[in-house]
């Protein structure tokens, strides 16, 4: 039977990287996106081809996870044999914003995926992936996390992907649904928003590089992540789907670095020594090349609750699912500084172009 | 925050909010604007404006009314505007639910949250030509019956009698703009003006030879967004809240847009056009134009553009955009943007 995928969220980096894997594997990728009035495909337009030309496998699709009907008719239509849900409202501190549209998305969407599977009668055919996250262990339990260590939520997005957790895993147990839970740790990519930490490192170090911008102010580069890469951890959620039982498994590198070893990764990948100078708000980091300051601490960035250290335990998707992340912690900065280079070069505007 | 002259847009990102922000921040306004994610949007037509860092930017989800009322309480603004919500018609009929959410209940909140707060503002919705169906006796004014014939209509429908009612039951300064079809530069690739002028240039330049459309006979008002948003601040300063229609008063037919969208390119449009029932919508309306004289009696607005103008400047800045380059968010002939002409795979 061929396979045909259904990616929520195919805008954002994961549906991108996921997209790609997909079709090379040869599935039929359909894509759901959300309406904007600015653009927002920038991340998989690459991917994109007239649907009237000839072997076409990439569709986009208006959906909304908020819209129970319009899924339900999109999975009607589509007729997935997998589904991988990764849409949702996924900024940590816009849910203190947003606190009911965040659950209605991340939380009761989910539901609406899971029902539209049920009504349709597809409970025995279509497979379901949902992108579970470590902020569900927030005030974290015990270190390493792993699939048996409690959550405990703390942000409207991860109660919100809490619910979406147990409503995923209740599915399978009351309906016999091969739905299963991908509980992912930090994971970067040229691909990943300017708003996150790896990125606007690996943006300003080009920015500088090339003379646009002075000094890249940050918060605790202390903070220590598991930080893998997105490529590495879509293998992952298509491993899931193709187990012959529906399970949860922690995806995660099992190792940590802080912020202040990927700044020197990232300078250093250009031919630029960092040296550090000075202690706690007034720390400095000198570019050796140039004796000049190129990092700065700026207190606002400072997150006082997000002190606990998120590090996975990724034993049982290595002994279950054979798999293990692939490019090490300096070949992903080398990616991200590698991209970003090219793009302020002006070989790669979509990376630059702020996406949805 | 100063009570001088402040507004809140919601739907800053949008072709209109776009507009509305350059007007009042040209008129000494602190302008407050919503987006649902303020951090993922590329905020393109803000960025296209050259508006971005001028104005405020907060998120807000319109069915979120923690978020609606958060952002309201914050910015206290003198004047709000309703821009926000799902948008296309096309797209209505294949999201339904969201739409009606997002026009709705949206449009509740806000009168909701500005009945909590009691705050003294002012508030314009955004109501639609699309509430009035068909106008095939004449031009509508504002007294037409309501005939909507999509979810969009029927949601702009519902929000228009909300405006009217918090009017009269708490005394609001609430007034709905019942505008008809306004374009700019600024409408995302997937509008059918956009789709008509960015595929008559593609054909021009040689990298498409030929264009899909649906019904050609429909017949619309057409006119320029810009001037559209100067009439709904004139609302908000008219000294009692009203509704009113907003329109050029003409009307034509859309193969006669595209007949001049294709002279203006040299081109014959019969050879390049392809008419493709399958873009038909699933019930359309045959004719809209409105009767704008109320506005002109009451706010002195007119158009001034119509329709032969609306085609001229959209092609002007459609050739100025393939000479200077993509600017962010609108890469030409971008076919990802393209999508409700993306048929479904519908399984035998």
């Amino acid at each position: 039977m061929s396979k045909v995928a259904l990616i929520t969220g195919v805008t954002g980096q994961d549906g991108a990287y996921l997209s790609e894997l997909l079709l090379s594997k040869g599935y039929t990728v359909h894509g759901l996106k959300r309406r904007s009035s600015s653009f927002n495909t920038g991340r998989v337009e690459h991917l994109y081809r007239d649907p009237h030309e000839e072997d076409v496998r990439f569709f986009m699709h208006y959906g909304d996870l908020t819209d129970s009907t319009n899924l339900i008719r999109l999975v009607q239509q589509i007729q997935p044999t997998e589904i991988y849900n990764l849409a949702a409202q996924s900024h940590v501190h816009v849910s203190f914003e947003t606190p009911e549209y965040t659950a209605n998305a991340d939380g009761i969407g989910t539901l609406r995926l899971l029902e539209a599977i049920r009504i349709l009668g597809l409970e025995k055919t279509a497979r379901f992936y949902q992108a579970s996250t470590s902020e569900l262990y927030g005030k974290v339990q015990e270190t390493p996390q792993r699939e048996t260590t409690p959550f405990y939520p703390r942000s409207p997005y991860a109660a919100a992907k809490l619910y979406a957790y147990w409503i995923t895993v209740n599915y399978r147990e009351a309906y016999g649904m091969h739905a299963s839970n991908g509980i992912l740790f930090n994971h970067e990519s040229p691909l990943r928003g300017e708003t996150f930490v790896t990125r606007k490192i690996t943006r300003a170090v080009a920015a500088i590089e090339h003379g646009r911008q002075d000094c890249l102010y940050l918060g605790n580069l202390d903070a220590k992540r598991d930080w893998g890469h997105a490529r590495d951890y879509v293998e992952g959620m298509w491993r899931i789907l193709q187990q012959d039982e529906a399970d949860d498994y922690v995806l995660a590198t099992g190792e940590t670095h802080s912020v202040r070893s990927f700044v020197e990764l990232a300078f250093g990948h250009i031919g630029r020594g960092i040296e550090w100078r000075g202690e706690g708000v007034d720390e400095e980091g000198i570019c050796q090349k140039t004796g000049k300051v190129v990092v700065r601490i700026d207190p606002a960035y400072f997150r006082p609750t997000e002190v606990d250290l998120l590090l996975g335990d990724p034993s049982k998707a290595r002994e279950k699912l054979g798999w293990t992340h692939t490019t090490a912690f300096r070949d992903l900065v080398r990616d991200m500084v590698d991209a970003d280079m090219a793009a302020i070069a002006g070989a790669g505007l979509q990376l630059v172009e702020p996406a949805e | 925050m100063s009570r001088g002259r402040t507004a809140l847009i919601f739907g800053i990102g949008g072709q209109d909010g776009s507009w509305l922000a350059d007007l009042l921040v040209r008129r000494g306004y602190a302008v407050h604007g919503t987006s649902r994610d303020r951090e993922a949007s590329s905020f393109a037509n803000l960025r296209r404006l050259g508006l971005f860092g001028r104005v405020h930017l907060h998120s807000a989800g319109l069915n979120d009314f923690r978020s609606v009322a958060q952002v309201i309480k914050e910015v206290r603004p003198t004047e709000i505007y309703n821009l926000a919500g799902q948008s296309s018609v096309g797209l209505s009929f294949d999201q339904p639910v969201e739409t009606l959410d997002s026009i709705v209940h949206g449009t509740v909140n806000i009168l909701e949250a500005i009945r909590f707060l009691g705050i003294d503002t002012r508030f314009y919705n955004a109501s639609s030509s699309e509430c009035f169906g068909n106008t095939e006796h004449g031009p509508a004014g504002e007294t037409h019956s309501f005939h909507p014939r999509s979810p969009y209509g029927v949601g702009k429908a519902a929000a228009y009698w909300a405006v009217a009612n918090y009017r009269e039951a708490y005394g609001l300064f609430a007034c709905s703009g019942i505008l008809f079809n306004h374009e700019s530069p600024l409408r995302p690739a997937r509008y059918v003006t956009q789709k008509i002028v960015r595929g008559a240039a593609d054909i021009a330049e040689g990298r498409a030879d030929q264009l899909c459309l649906g019904d050609l006979s429909v017949a619309r008002d057409w006119g320029w967004a810009p001037e559209y948003v100067d009439a709904m601040a004139r609302m908000l300063a008219h000294d009692q809240p009203e509704d009113f229609v907003i329109a050029t008063g003409r009307l034509h037919t859309l193969e006669e847009f595209v007949r001049l969208v294709f002279d203006c390119f040299g081109l014959d449009w019969r050879r390049y056009v392809e008419i493709d029932p399958g873009l038909r919508r699933p019930a359309d309306i045959t004719h809209s134009v409105g009767d704008p004289g109320k506005a002109n009696r009451l706010l002195g607005w007119s158009a001034e553009t119509t329709m032969p103008g609306v085609v001229a400047k959209l092609v002007e800045a459609e050739r100025i955009r393939r000479r200077d380059g993509s600017p962010a968010g609108n890469p030409a002939g971008s076919p990802a943007e393209n999508l409700m002409s993306i048929p479904l795979a519908v399984p035998a």
